[in-house]
């Protein structure tokens, strides 16, 4: 599902080359739900960028469902994002200008659904996560996890393929971080492949696979027990 | 691309007080240009009223001669030959008027000698050969004969009398005899009957009243001397008017060195002045349009610009969802389209109530609904043209915006 050989992801300032990934390589498998941890600075977010195509990377091989996607141009990478792609983010990031339903409604207006059918999946989404009843609520009138749900109610609403999840709990406290994580994992049983950041060694625990990320490079814990605080940087 | 209307919409109204104010802006702008361009209009077809005369080959020059008043008309004749003989020089007389002039002679016109007011109020235009000297055409009847003309100092003192003849324009003509032949109709001017042997193609009045009367004119067989306000008219060859101007000027001068040159302008010179203030006017209204447009443009810009930078998030996390750039880029074109639709349908409605107050204020004639699209067309237009650039910075920002802020 998605396949990353050799990947690396060099951020350039004027002074200093910092080397996010580097020499990155992951295989997570269609249905699998892995969760990615590892110290702050070194790459998680990086390549769950990467791997959503919000960025593209400097060397290496990425293969999202069988396509190398570094050939792609901005308008197939917005296709692919729209189709095959759910994002959580920690910030929730709903459109505060927009409610519930509304908010819910975003990727599938940019698929050119047609309104009747925009309409039942987005209840179906909103049911899922149990927020039928707000979908005319604005996201200043939620609460944290529940605007985490809509986030999830419209990553979920477009069904795609992959769920991307970059510390979905991290903005919540345990009680609502555990109904999100039951959330993700009833997602998964259903079918979908799921990625998610967190730090929390807890809810790490609970995916079927555990990829610890040091340095830009994905390590074997068992191997390789050394931690480094800070990504690798070198001066230009 | 209408797609987004319903979202952009409900947007917009949780944006209600800055909205609100760019579409007044708008709208303002949509009416009060609407109505300056309708003004800058009416004044430039004004402005450009046909004279029907050889503009370009006109001048006038009026003399004041000082000491006793002998010998009048052997003394324009001498005049007259003087400028006859300047080379470029075509045609020469003594007139009373031109159109557009400034100085008019009026007089009221009868129907019927026993009428207790008059049928028209009519600009009079006297001089021997006129005419031919304006370069008037003549549609209807023929030109006065020589022997109609009398001087007009004998015709005052009584040692003449009137040939009792007229020319009229056919506008005047067709007002007092319409559907029939103004030849040969007798009307009453100063209580005396003229019989109308020519119609004239225009002549508008040195100065109207109301700008349909702009052609009521008749002119009789008057020979006209510069002691009762007639002014030499010389028309040059095609193109030779400035310096036939100077040597008119120095001519007149070598027949009487003592006597003054009161005025001395080409036609297009004293026409100008004529229309000075309505060209004022004109520039005025168009600059404070464009004022009104730019200042309207910017607005929609520095919004624009500003909304774009506050939803800078929004638009990486629209662009992660799968948003292309062109969606992200649509959005703020309709969303200015819509504001400027506001705008404008709130515009139309207040360009009409300006210009009824305008009609009632300067008898101003209603604003004609083809400047309404018109005006919408300009204001969408010009929406879009000033949204553009922070439309495409809009669609510029990444998609990684969503996970890095
Ligand atoms: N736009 C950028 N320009 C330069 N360096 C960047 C940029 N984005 C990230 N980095 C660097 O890349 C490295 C990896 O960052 P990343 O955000 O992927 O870490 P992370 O594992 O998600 O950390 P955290 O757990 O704190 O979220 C860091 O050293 C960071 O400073
Ligand atoms: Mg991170």
């Amino acid at each position: 599902m998605l396949k990353m050989t050799h990947l690396a992801k060099v951020y350039r300032t004027e002074v200093v080359e910092t080397y996010a990934l580097r020499d990155f390589n992951i295989d997570v498998k269609e249905g699998e739900f892995v969760a990615v941890t590892g110290p702050s600075g070194s790459g998680k977010t990086t390549f769950l960028t990467i791997a959503g195509l919000l960025e593209t990377f400097t060397g290496g091989h990425y293969h999202l469902d069988g396509v190398e996607v570094s050939q792609l141009d901005d308008n197939a990478r917005s296709r692919i994002r729209n189709e095959k792609i759910g994002f959580i983010f920690q910030a929730f990031n709903l459109i505060p200008d927009l409610n519930v339903f509304d908010n819910v409604e975003v990727p599938l207006r940019y698929r050119g659904m047609k309104a009747a059918e925009r309409k039942q999946r987005i209840m179906d989404a909103l049911e899922r996560v149990g927020l039928a009843s707000r979908a005319k609520h604005y996201p200043a009138e939620l609460s944290g996890g529940q605007q985490q749900r809509v986030a999830i109610a419209r990553a979920l609403a477009g069904s795609p393929r992959l769920l991307l999840a970059d510390e979905p709990t991290g903005n919540l406290d345990t009680q609502m971080a555990r109904g999100v994580m039951e959330l993700l994992e009833e997602i998964h049983r259903e079918g979908a492949t799921i990625v998610m950041v967190t730090h929390d060694p807890e809810l790490a625990a609970r995916a079927q696979r555990n990829v610890h990320v040091i340095d830009g490079q994905v390590v074997d814990l068992a191997e390789e027990p050394r931690f480094h605080a800070h990504a690798h940087t070198a001066h230009s | 691309m209408l797609t987004d209307v319903r979202p952009i919409v409900s947007t917009l109204r949780r944006h209600r007080l800055t909205a609100t104010l760019l579409v007044l802006q708008i709208a303002l702008t949509c009416a009060i240009v609407c109505n300056a361009v309708f003004l800058i209009g009416d004044r430039v077809s004004w402005m450009l009223t046909p004279s029907g005369i050889a503009e370009g080959d006109l001048m006038r020059i009026i003399v004041s001669d000082i000491g006793p008043r002998r010998d009048l008309h052997a003394r324009v004749e001498a005049d007259l030959a003087a400028l006859r003989a300047i080379p470029g020089a075509q045609a020469v007389t003594v007139g009373n008027s031109l159109p557009f002039g400034g100085n008019a002679w009026n007089s009221g016109l009868k129907l019927d000698r026993s009428q207790q007011s008059p049928s028209a109020t009519v600009a009079m235009f006297y001089g021997e050969s006129l005419v031919e000297t304006l370069g008037t055409r003549l549609v209807g009847g023929r030109l006065f004969r020589p022997q109609e003309y009398a001087w007009v100092d004998d015709l005052v003192a009584g040692k003449a009398t009137s040939s009792h003849v007229a020319m009229m324009t056919s506008d005047l003509a067709n007002r007092l005899f319409p559907g029939e032949s103004a030849i040969g109709k007798e009307v009453f001017v100063g209580g005396e009957p003229v019989r109308v042997v020519g119609v004239l193609e225009r002549l508008p009045a040195a100065r109207v009243g109301a700008r349909e009367d702009v052609n009521n004119t008749l002119m009789m067989p008057w020979r006209m001397v510069p002691a009762y306000g007639g002014g030499y008219f010389v028309r040059a060859r095609h193109g030779e008017a400035a310096h036939v101007l100077k040597d008119a000027v120095a001519a007149l001068k070598r027949v009487e060195p003592r006597r003054v040159i009161v005025e001395a302008r080409l036609y297009s010179d004293i026409r100008g002045r004529y229309f000075a203030n309505d060209r004022a006017m004109t520039v005025l209204l168009a600059a404070v349009s464009v004022a009104l447009l730019v200042v309207t443009a910017l607005g929609i810009v520095g919004l624009a610009s500003f909304w774009v930078a506050q939803r800078r998030r929004q638009i990486g996390v629209r662009r992660a969802l799968g948003a292309s750039r062109t969606a992200i880029l649509r959005y703020f074109q309709t969303e200015n389209f819509l504001l400027a639709s506001m705008g404008i349908a709130l515009g139309m409605a207040l360009a009409y109530g300006i210009n009824v107050l305008l009609m009632r204020q300067y008898e101003l004639p209603r604003l004609p609904w083809t400047y309404l699209p018109v005006g919408a067309i300009v204001l969408w237009g010009l929406g879009q043209a000033a949204v553009l650039a922070p439309a495409l910075r809009a669609a510029s920002v990444p998609p990684v915006v969503a996970t890095r802020g």
